[in-house]
């Protein structure tokens, strides 16, 4: 499986010379199983560098098809959408997976940043490409691109954030962005979701200072990454969804503390990386 | 008055080293009068920036901020949520639109930050927070500004203004397509027009008064800033996404004979380089037949100081 990143930052995007080296778009992760699909997970702005690269395949012939997962619908994770090229191509086929109560309400959710007064497409049926939208069964594993995925909803502020764990064969990547555990660390059912999987893409959002501080916002903190990284007793963490207000030096810093704390805690076996734009890393 | 540049870029916010020059931000002008007025064009994510700098000076919990907003798409709104002056008690905030049929001024920006979209509903700013819907050729002041404004011709309806004070002025003509070959109002426009066809003669009509509108907004305004998305060749492809070229503002301009144009709202995948070109294919453009118009496109961090202090 290749895991390439398109977009590691949270909240907002944040262009400027202090943010290219890790990237200022927001959360866009995509997926290539072995049997060579496509499954994208979160389409926050790096979503439209995905697609524009996409288009030089398949999908620019309207033969293109991939599976789309959302962790959540706040902007940072959906704001990519009307902006994603290969959504305008009849031919190409995209299923959405995310949560809400039903299919119905999650097509609603996605169609409320397509209305006109904020965008002059106004609505998803004028995108051209085939789109399906199915609202996700936490308790039910499913099949994507010949792969099975498994949802969990975390803590989230007010709200929750779904983790994926997709499994290609033995390979396993797990996606928690947007984590805001209680102090008590990760629930038990986000732990089983996380165990042994070959890579863990965990929020990061902060500093463990910073995530004290604003603890109220539902974001992990490093340390609440190399917490979860080790009660997992994953492989690979991958620090991911850095504060908008971080420079490239402070994410070094950020994953400098990765490390130190994940070898303080006993998690010395565990690889630290920090995602950054147009990286990609193979299982 | 000082004229600053927050966000220059259109459609999103384009992170990378390509756009590091000119910057990334979308949409947002801060117009300060001499007096200590502050008027903010636009409210795309570089108005973040402006919201980190108000919270630190001294007036913090004193904010006040007359926000225009030329129209509700996207990139001219999505920093809003993300102005720290919002969340402060004491801050003033109020923002005028364009007055629709449809849906209240409120609705549109309450339901930017509703649930499942953004963390803290918008009943929740600390802020005191007034909206004031505006008639497409409305005139109004706020303190020692005078503010007039025009219809542009986009989809679903932008607003021009012209802000003037301490013996200046600066127009804001962001989003608009020319005012030739579609004429834009509510309705989805799918496909580019025909080669060649002609219009109906009451849209003939009605552009050729929209554009007389634009004129008479820019005559002989010191600064004007225009959305300057296309190139002549996106002009070609796509007319129907309603935004110009460099070509029509100097057009604009020289009719007006104002002083100054600045190159705006920058494409998405305009690099640094290509705006580089741009601009000097525009200053070659506005000089033609000893034209005396001058040229810059805009770039985060852009100051421009007009008439007096």
């Amino acid at each position: 499986m290749e895991i390439a990143f398109w977009g590691v930052r949270g909240s907002i995007p944040a262009p400027g010379p202090s943010t290219v080296r890790y990237g200022g778009n927001t959360a866009c992760v995509s997926l290539r199983p072995k049997n060579g699909g496509l499954i994208v997970l979160d389409c926050g702005t790096g979503a439209r560098n995905l697609g524009m690269a996409l288009m030089e395949g398949v999908f620019g012939q309207g033969r293109g098809e991939a599976s789309i997962l959302l962790s959540h619908a706040h902007w940072d994770h959906i704001q990519g959408f009307p902006f994603f090229v290969p959504l305008y191509h009849s031919g190409n086929r995209f299923h959405i997976f995310g949560g809400a109560q039903s299919s119905a309400m999650l097509e609603g959710i996605l169609e409320g940043q397509m209305a006109p007064q904020y965008f002059p497409v106004q609505t998803l049926k004028n995108m051209g490409a085939g789109i399906d939208i199915a609202a996700i069964d936490e308790g039910e594993p499913f099949q994507v691109a010949g792969c099975t995925v498994r949802a969990r909803t975390n803590p989230h502020g007010r709200a929750g954030a779904l983790a994926f764990r997709i499994e290609d064969g033995a390979q396993s990547v797990v996606y928690a962005s947007d984590a805001g555990y209680a102090p008590s660390g990760p629930p038990p059912a986000s732990i089983d979701l996380y165990r042994g999987a070959d890579i863990l893409i965990h929020d990061s959002t902060y500093t463990p200072e910073d995530g004290r501080r604003y603890a109220d916002r539902g974001f992990s903190s490093v340390e609440n990454a190399v917490d979860a990284a080790i009660a997992g007793q994953v492989k690979r963490l991958v620090l991911f969804h850095y504060d908008q207000d971080y420079s490239d030096a402070e994410v070094d810093g950020l994953c400098a503390r990765g490390r130190r704390l994940l070898d303080e805690r006993g998690g010395r076996e565990i690889e630290v990386t920090g995602a950054a734009e147009g990286a990609t890393l193979a299982i | 008055m000082r004229v600053r540049f927050w966000g220059v870029r259109g459609s999103l916010p384009v992170p990378g080293q390509k756009t590091e020059r000119y910057g990334g931000n979308t949409s947002c002008v801060e117009v300060r009068s001499a007096a200590g007025t502050r008027v903010v064009v636009d409210a795309g994510t570089g108005i973040r920036k402006l919201g980190k700098e108000l919270g630190t000076d001294g007036d913090a919990g004193r904010t006040d901020v007359h926000l225009l907003i030329s129209h509700t798409h996207w990139d001219h709104i999505q920093g809003l949520p993300y102005f720290s002056p919002l969340y402060q008690r004491g801050n003033k905030l109020s923002v005028y639109a364009r007055k629709r049929d449809d849906l209240h001024l409120h609705a549109v920006f309450a339901s930017q930050t509703d649930d499942p979209y953004f963390p803290v509903p918008f009943a929740e700013a600390q802020a005191e927070i007034a909206f004031r819907e505006l008639t497409d050729s409305a005139k109004f002041e706020i303190a020692d500004v005078k503010v007039a404004c025009a219809r542009l011709n986009h989809p679903y309806i932008a607003t021009a203004y012209r802000l003037t004070v301490d013996g200046a002025s600066v127009v804001y003509v962001s989003d608009t397509a020319p005012f030739t070959d579609i004429l834009f109002e509510d309705e989805f426009v799918e496909h580019p027009p025909s080669p060649g066809a002609e219009l109906p003669a009451r849209d003939r009509q009605k552009l050729a008064h929209m554009r007389d509108g634009v004129v008479r907004l820019c005559a002989g305004a010191d600064l004007v800033i225009y959305d300057t998305m296309f190139t002549s060749e996106d002009y070609q492809r796509i007319p129907h996404y309603g935004h110009s070229r460099p070509s029509d503002a100097v057009d604009i301009c020289r009719e007006a004979d104002a002083r100054r144009l600045v190159l705006f709202h920058h494409a998405p995948e305009r690099t640094d380089t290509e705006i580089d070109g741009i601009l000097a294919e525009t200053k070659t453009l506005a000089a033609r037949d000893g034209g005396a118009l001058e040229v810059m496109a805009a770039y985060e961090g852009l100051d421009v100081e007009l008439g007096r202090g």
